[in-house]
């Protein structure tokens, strides 16, 4: 009798992952507006949201790229991090601790008033790559599942900020849990587009710093020799674990700086909202990037804008602000399992004869 | 001062019971070499479905098992992603979570903060001719009371049963499960619904028994505290009630506080059982303790046909 049996493919052509992977977007869109009709939004509706809102007026793509900027910082943070097959779940503890360091540089006048706004720049780098650089050193180390310590991370960090926030860092003239307004040098020059600031270079620098770095430098291709086969990789003499924690330490550094665009040209202060809603929307980002930095930045903005059409929806037909989440959840979904036809192949059992 | 206590103490059990289900379910999809991330959003579909069902008149029993059926059907997308798609499991759980959150969202708008009858303990204690501590944590209400024996029931089936023994090969080497007969994608399946049905009434006791109403993001990272509490109680049910324990009396401490106006740093409270987890994932690293726990295929998705 046939039988269907599952096999892995072995190859697949460059055209074949493209039609699957467009394949895999397409019907997550198809499925997520879908579900908005059930909704009670009309097909016009959606088109005029979507398109002409995000895209084509000038208040919707000031609020796209204005969000685009962590979001591609974030995104890139994971990516760097799936390079040696590390999961990041904790960005946004470390875009906490980023801001934190940045914040912490501003209130205690560390370093000359003329490079401040470096200082709190490395600083937030230094924040970020510690938070994720100590969970990288125990899965090297110890063999302690990063999926776990990141994600502990976040919490350490969400309520570290809180305790500052209520505490030693309170705002002393209205006593709100804000800390005290930045300094004009300490803030990222707006561009004169809306609330599109400068922060927005530090994105797009970062992006082509780690293209550079994971398709032309030593690092990258060692990274990619390790993600392949660790023990292989060890074995012709690449130092796997440094790999790895250099890796994963930059992606912090990353997110860091993500906290750091956000403190310094949104809020202009740190405030409770800093680090919310930023794990979902980091993993889409890097998966539907396929962890190609320059794919991160092209995702990001995608998703910003999905964010922007997800605030006026909230607005305008009263939708929850679940929105946005359960239609990244559904295009993510789509592609994971468009993806499986890129990995394995279904076929039918062959009969085979066994010599008599 | 002793009131305070006695009250504290007396509310502990009721604070640890959703996390020690959520654990025991994440215990049996671990041991079963699936990691489950998505127990975030099986918890919130669960709780959100049986308020809706108890505001619409159907009844607690009624309420709870479709909570119980919302939270499998999530677990179910899971499972389908995890086990038979082979997609990464992290990544698989994340969707879960993503999309229990959303969709818990739009089912619950317009519906939160009303408030339902749920369950309560029992009016009256059944305890009285105890001392008045131990009678404070002895009145519970039945769910609770169900969560500490279902956490033993899940002991003994995964360490001292047939079934449990076939779990426990196919999450420490699926090859050599296979090669002995055992359908590997159906146990991780079945692991993945089972979990998925403890999560659920996790996700129920929060909204029925702890709060009485549905609000969103009332699942507040339970699930997720989950995920870390398996580790910190070495893929061991038993010892899940004891972290469970932990947890559960840090949260229930930290209302009496705030009510009791006493100046205390109270999130570094709330921080304190996050940094035991990860002290002690780091000392049983250093200690090589760890490393024997852990199931050995947990996250590698298997396929006969496939090189490992």
């Amino acid at each position: 009798m046939p039988r269907l049996i599952l096999s892995p493919r072995l190859a697949a052509s460059r055209r074949f992952t493209f039609l699957v992977l467009l394949g895999g977007i397409l019907a997550g869109l198809v499925v997520s507006g879908g579900f908005l009709l059930t909704q009670g939004m009309g097909l016009s509706d959606l088109a005029s949201q979507f398109v002409g809102y995000t895209f084509g007026n000038p208040a919707g793509l000031d609020q796209t790229l204005t969000r685009s900027i962590p979001l591609i910082l974030v995104g890139l943070s994971v990516a760097v991090c799936l390079k040696v097959k590390f999961w990041n779940i904790g960005v946004e503890g470390q875009l906490w601790a980023g801001a934190m360091a940045a914040t912490a540089v501003s209130l205690y006048h560390i370093g000359p008033e003329a490079v401040r706004l470096w200082v709190m720049c490395v600083a937030a780098m230094l924040g970020g790559g510690l938070w994720c650089g100590v969970c990288a050193l125990a899965r090297v180390r110890l063999r302690a599942n990063e999926v776990v310590t990141t994600l502990l991370m976040n919490y350490v960090a969400y309520m570290l900020a809180q305790q500052l926030l209520y505490g030693a860092w309170r705002n002393p003239q209205d006593s709100f849990p804000v800390s005290k307004v930045f300094a004009p040098g300490e803030t990222l020059a707006l561009l004169g587009f809306g609330h599109v600031h400068a922060g927005i270079f530090f994105s797009l620098g970062a992006a082509l710093f780690c293209w550079w770095l994971c398709g032309f430098a030593r690092v990258g291709y060692m990274a990619k020799a390790v993600a392949a086969n660790p023990a292989a990789a060890r074995a012709v003499g690449v130092p796997a674990g440094a790999v790895v924690l250099l890796m994963a330490t930059l992606g912090g550094a990353l997110s860091g700086l993500a906290g750091f665009t956000i403190v310094c040209g949104e809020e202009h202060r740190l405030t409770q909202f800093v680090g919310n809603d930023f794990i979902f929307p980091s993993i889409v980002i890097a998966y539907l990037a396929r962890s190609n930095p320059l794919g991160v930045v092209v995702a990001a903005i995608a998703i910003a804008a999905l964010y922007t059409a997800g605030d006026s929806l909230k607005a305008f037909y009263q939708l929850p602000g679940a929105t946005v989440l359960t239609i990244e959840a559904i295009l993510l979904l789509c592609v994971c399992c468009a993806e499986f036809w890129l990995r394995y192949q279904l076929g039918w059992a062959k009969s085979t004869k066994v010599a008599p | 001062m002793m009131e305070l206590f006695t009250a504290w103490v007396g509310s502990i059990p009721a604070f640890a019971a959703p996390f020690l289900l959520a654990t025991a379910g994440l215990i049996i999809n671990e041991r079963a070499g699936v990691m489950n991330l998505g127990a975030e959003g099986v918890m919130a579909m669960a709780a959100v479905t049986s308020v809706l069902m108890e505001m619409a008149g159907h009844g607690t029993a009624l309420a709870l098992l479709s909570g119980i059926g919302a939270g499998l059907g999530l677990a179910a997308i899971f499972g389908i992603m995890a086990v038979f798609l082979r997609v990464d499991q992290v990544l698989a759980g994340l969707v879960a979570f993503a999309l229990g959150i959303g969709v818990s969202g739009f089912l619950g708008d317009g519906s939160e903060n009303q408030t339902v009858n749920g369950i309560s303990p029992p009016p009256g204690s059944d305890f009285a001719f105890l001392p008045k501590l131990l009678a404070g944590v002895l009145d519970q209400d039945w769910l609770t009371w169900f969560a500490f024996f279902a956490a033993i029931a899940v002991w003994f089936i995964i360490e001292r049963t047939d079934l449990g023994l076939r779990l426990r090969a196919v999450g420490e080497d699926a090859p050599a499960a296979d090669a002995a007969g055992v359908n590997v994608a159906l146990y991780r399946f079945g692991a993945v619904l089972a979990g998925g049905v403890l999560c659920a009434i996790a996700g129920a006791h929060l909204s029925l028994v702890g709060a009485h109403i549905w609000v969103d993001g009332m699942v507040a990272g339970r699930g997720w505290i989950a995920v870390a509490m398996v580790t910190l109680s070495r893929w061991n049910a038993l010892r899940a009630i004891a972290a469970a324990l932990l947890f559960g009396a840090i949260q229930a401490l930290v209302p009496q506080l705030l009510s009791s106006g006493m100046n205390v740093p109270v999130y570094f409270i709330q921080m304190s059982p996050y940094l035991a987890t990860l002290a002690y994932l780091l000392i049983a690293g250093l200690f090589a303790k760890g490393a024997d726990a852990q199931p050995a295929d947990l996250g590698r998705p298997y396929l006969r046909e496939e090189r490992r």
